[in-house]
């Protein structure tokens, strides 16, 4: 298996995660494991080990919108997020694809409300991308919702069912359909 | 009928008049005398691996197709493997089957070639994990596989390598090599020689733990696997191994040209074409760049990343090494192939390796041990201001060195080279190399980046251009002159040359463009003799062959995809969709026996027109 000899340090709960921030979507204490790699710091981040689709549960509640939606803080934490967290190695500095796909366009695979995106990140997705649950609080991951949202191709949590039929209000902007993946 | 020589194979009568001349090629001497031993070929009208031989020439002894009747190449038949990722592989044909493997999920199909209009005799779908498409830095893609041992053979982009017993389509073993989690996919084409299968993992951007391993073809089980970094234990450096440069000597280089800890997500995998020399008893190939690809977060010169390995088959421990990109600064991947010719340098027969490197100098290397005989540059680069023959390294020019935060706005050529992992031809009449070039640049900027298992260890922010400006050609196809390092002829092109070339005894070179063109041109002056427009771009590597009716074919998948996708936003680029196009003279082909024929019915009265 290689000499890539991570050692998983420590557990903690993400209890905290929860502490921080009063509109979990999900009530349940999400555990999360933290893996540290053995480099000295600033080579020492946190490792959401493979990112595994599924690793945690769906979340339940449908229909949240994002709370930190218009929050310019958020929408700068989130992007540095995006950037800290190699979000930008797979989806693109600018967010319109690479090995993920385009999160700026108004195409999307598993749904573009805000909590279809939540779950995207929370859990992962099956063609590769990871699950960021066990990784990152609820406020991090709502973070990056805004943040992508501050791109312009989500769909409010209102116009969920038109979207997933297709049926969105056709502004002519809908580049996804180059997404080949 | 098998038949080989021109003039005495004209099918059908069209060709006739044409045939009757010998092509004005035959008089001409080699520009370099150079030779290669061909072994490990198979008979002449098949092509029983990617590089169809051992040296990795990509040449061909048939010449029924040449330059009095190429213009004439029409379709034969084609086949839709269904997918979409970027077809990178070439088929194979052994014993009048052709064997195709697709790009993720990996499809294997066998075709028989005695049918008209091919049938497939079977199919084999190993269902890879998907996991690994997001994990895969340049799409989805199969650089090709083996056939050996009754087996096809190949690697799953998830981290496995695949047994298939060619008579009945059914694995006969499957072993996994990697975890795809962590970012490790397989894309490389296995190989084969001496009962042992040859791999290697892919993910130089995701900080894995760069390898080749060697299976046994009869079991699968592992014999051995060579690091490209950590300690010499790891790499498979012992006492034989003699480096042909002093900096390249010393105890576990492999650690201590690191920051601390750093080399074990430094990366260097492999995942180019390999060859082997059966007098010498080596097999060459080259690593990847280092991770993360932030120079600034690895000072050192990074062994063994970018680097050429020549080692013994059986053991696996190395005979010498070279690194072409001391400490990368812009993922110049040492990985592309090893064309291992003999020829005469300054007088002096040499066995030497021909590799373009991504860096934009093609080494012609003594393969005996690693020495440069040659390094000249084969396109537009500007990061290096001269080569030092005595210490066999590159002089980098500070100007092109990045900075985290800081942008470059020039920086030629960009991440992929001007050349990336699509193979070179040679031709033994011309003496030249025939190879599929770029001509880009990059905007760059850097970003210090984390270690998380099984993201990008990137941190490079691109654009890419032409070297030329807005409106200038991204690519060319080129004829080079190993012994003196020069390039012979040039043919422009709007897009990058992301095909692998093949050339054949008819002085005939073919390759494919990221536009869809398929192009068949004479080895000695670069004309285009003829061209056909595919379905989807061409990134594969074409192949010829003689079917099992004595005509020649010449084969090559459409389906773009690849790194070649950093150019769709541009005008002109195709869709994806993968099909295999096999043409022949003239489109004659086996006839199809069951053509159906319209029934008459009670035929009607007649109408008499008003
Ligand atoms: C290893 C590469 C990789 C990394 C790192 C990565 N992603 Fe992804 N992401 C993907 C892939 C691949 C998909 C598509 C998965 C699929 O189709 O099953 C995806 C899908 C998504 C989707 C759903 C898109 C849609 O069309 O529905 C979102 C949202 C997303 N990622 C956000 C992020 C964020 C935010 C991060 C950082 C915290 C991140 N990704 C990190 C590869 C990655």
């Amino acid at each position: 298996m290689g000499a890539l000899r991570l050692v998983i340090v420590a557990l903690l709960a993400a209890g905290i995660a929860a502490a921080l921030t009063g509109w979990v979507l999900n009530q349940r204490q999400i555990s999360a494991r933290r893996a540290y790699s053995y480099y000295p710091s600033p080579y020492s981040p946190i490792a959401p080990l493979g990112g595994v689709a599924g690793a945690t549960p769906a979340p339940t509640a449908a229909e949240t919108p994002n709370p930190l939606a218009n929050d310019p803080a958020a929408v700068a934490e989130g992007h540095k997020l995006f950037m800290s967290m190699n979000c930008a190695g797979c989806h693109g500095y600018d967010a319109k694809g690479g090995m993920g796909p385009n999160l700026t366009d108004t195409y999307w695979r598993y749904g573009g409300t805000p909590e279809r995106i939540y779950e995207s990140i929370l859990n992962g997705r099956p063609k590769g991308m990871p699950a960021w649950g066990l990784a990152l609080p609820p406020q991090h991951i709502w973070q990056l919702v805004a943040f992508i949202q501050s791109l312009g191709g989500t769909v409010s949590s209102g116009m969920a069912q038109a979207a997933a039929e297709g049926n969105l209000p056709d502004k002519g902007q809908n580049k996804g359909a180059s997404d080949q993946q | 009928m098998r038949c080989l020589v021109v003039a005495v194979c004209v099918l059908g009568g069209s060709i006739s008049a044409a045939a009757q001349q010998t092509p004005a090629s035959s008089a001409r001497t080699s520009y370099t005398l150079a030779t290669a031993s061909f072994a490990g070929a198979g008979k002449p009208g098949e092509w029983t691996s990617q590089a169809r031989d051992y040296a990795n020439t990509r040449y061909s002894p048939l010449e029924q197709i040449n330059a009095t009747n190429v213009a004439s190449l029409r379709l034969a038949w084609s086949f839709s493997d269904g997918t979409q990722y970027g077809h990178e592989g070439g088929p194979l044909v052994v014993d009048d089957t052709m064997y195709l493997v697709t790009p993720f999920p990996n499809i294997a199909f066998a075709l028989d070639l005695t049918k008209p209009s091919p049938s497939v005799k079977w199919s084999f779908q190993p269902n890879p994990s998907p996991i690994a498409i997001g994990k895969a830095c340049c799409d989805a893609v199969l650089r090709g596989w083996a056939f050996d041992d009754g087996k096809l053979i190949y690697n799953l982009l998830d981290a496995e390598t695949v047994a298939v017993d060619v008579k009945t389509g059914k694995q006969v073993w499957r072993t996994r090599m990697d975890d795809p989690g962590r970012g490790v996919t397989m894309t490389m084409s296995a190989f084969t020689v001496d009962g042992k299968v040859f791999v290697g993992n892919s993910g130089g951007e995701m900080g894995i733990n760069g390898w080749l391993a060697a299976l046994d073809v009869t079991t699968g089980k592992e014999l051995w696997r060579a690091h490209a970094v950590g300690p010499d234990s790891d790499v498979r450096l012992g006492p034989d191994f003699k480096p042909f440069y002093p900096q390249l000597e010393g105890k576990d280089l492999g650690v201590s040209s690191w920051p601390a800890n750093m080399w074990r997500t430094g990366a260097g995998s492999s995942w180019g074409f390999i060859s082997y020399d059966p007098d010498l008893k080596l097999i060459y190939y080259g690593t990847s760049n280092p991770g993360p690809r932030v120079p600034a977060q690895r000072p050192g010169d990074n062994l063994w990343t970018s680097t050429m390995f020549a080692r013994d088959p059986d053991t696996g421990m190395a005979k010498w090494a070279y690194q072409f990109t001391p400490h990368d600064e812009w993922d110049y991947d040492g990985i592309n192939e090893a064309v291992l010719l003999d020829m005469p340098i300054n007088g002096k027969m040499r066995k030497t390796l021909v590799h373009f490197d991504r860096n934009t100098y093609a080494y012609t290397l003594d393969r005996t041990n690693g020495e440069v005989l040659v390094a000249k540059n084969f396109a537009y680069q500007n990061w290096s201001s001269g080569f030092d023959m005595k210490t066999g390294r590159p002089i980098v020019d500070p100007a092109s060195e990045p900075k985290p935060g800081i942008t470059l706005d020039r920086v030629c050529p960009p991440d992929l080279g001007q050349k990336d992992w699509e193979p070179p031809a040679f031709s033994p009449h011309t003496g030249l190399l025939y190879v599929g070039v770029f001509n880009i640049c990059m905007k760059l900027t850097d970003h210090e980046v984390s270690y998380i298992a099984g993201t990008p260890y990137d941190g490079m922010e691109m654009t890419r251009f032409s070297v030329d400006g807005k409106d200038g050609d991204w690519g060319a196809f080129i004829a080079w002159n190993p012994a003196t390092g020069t390039k012979v002829w040039s043919l422009p092109e709007k897009f990058m040359v992301m095909s692998g070339a093949i050339a054949t005894a008819g002085d005939i070179v073919f390759y494919g463009t990221t536009d869809g063109w398929f192009r068949a041109v004479d080895a000695w002056t670069g004309k285009v003799l003829w061209s056909q427009k595919l379905g989807s771009g061409v990134i594969g590597q074409p192949v010829t062959y003689l079917g099992p009716d004595g005509r020649q074919y010449v084969a090559v998948a459409a389906g773009v995809g690849g790194a070649a996708l950093v150019q769709k936003s541009r005008d002109g680029f195709p869709p994806r969709g993968n099909t295999l196009y096999v043409f022949s003279v003239n489109g004659d082909t086996i006839a199809a026996q069951d053509v159906p024929q319209a029934s008459t019915a009670a035929a009607p009265a007649a109408v008499t027109p008003q």
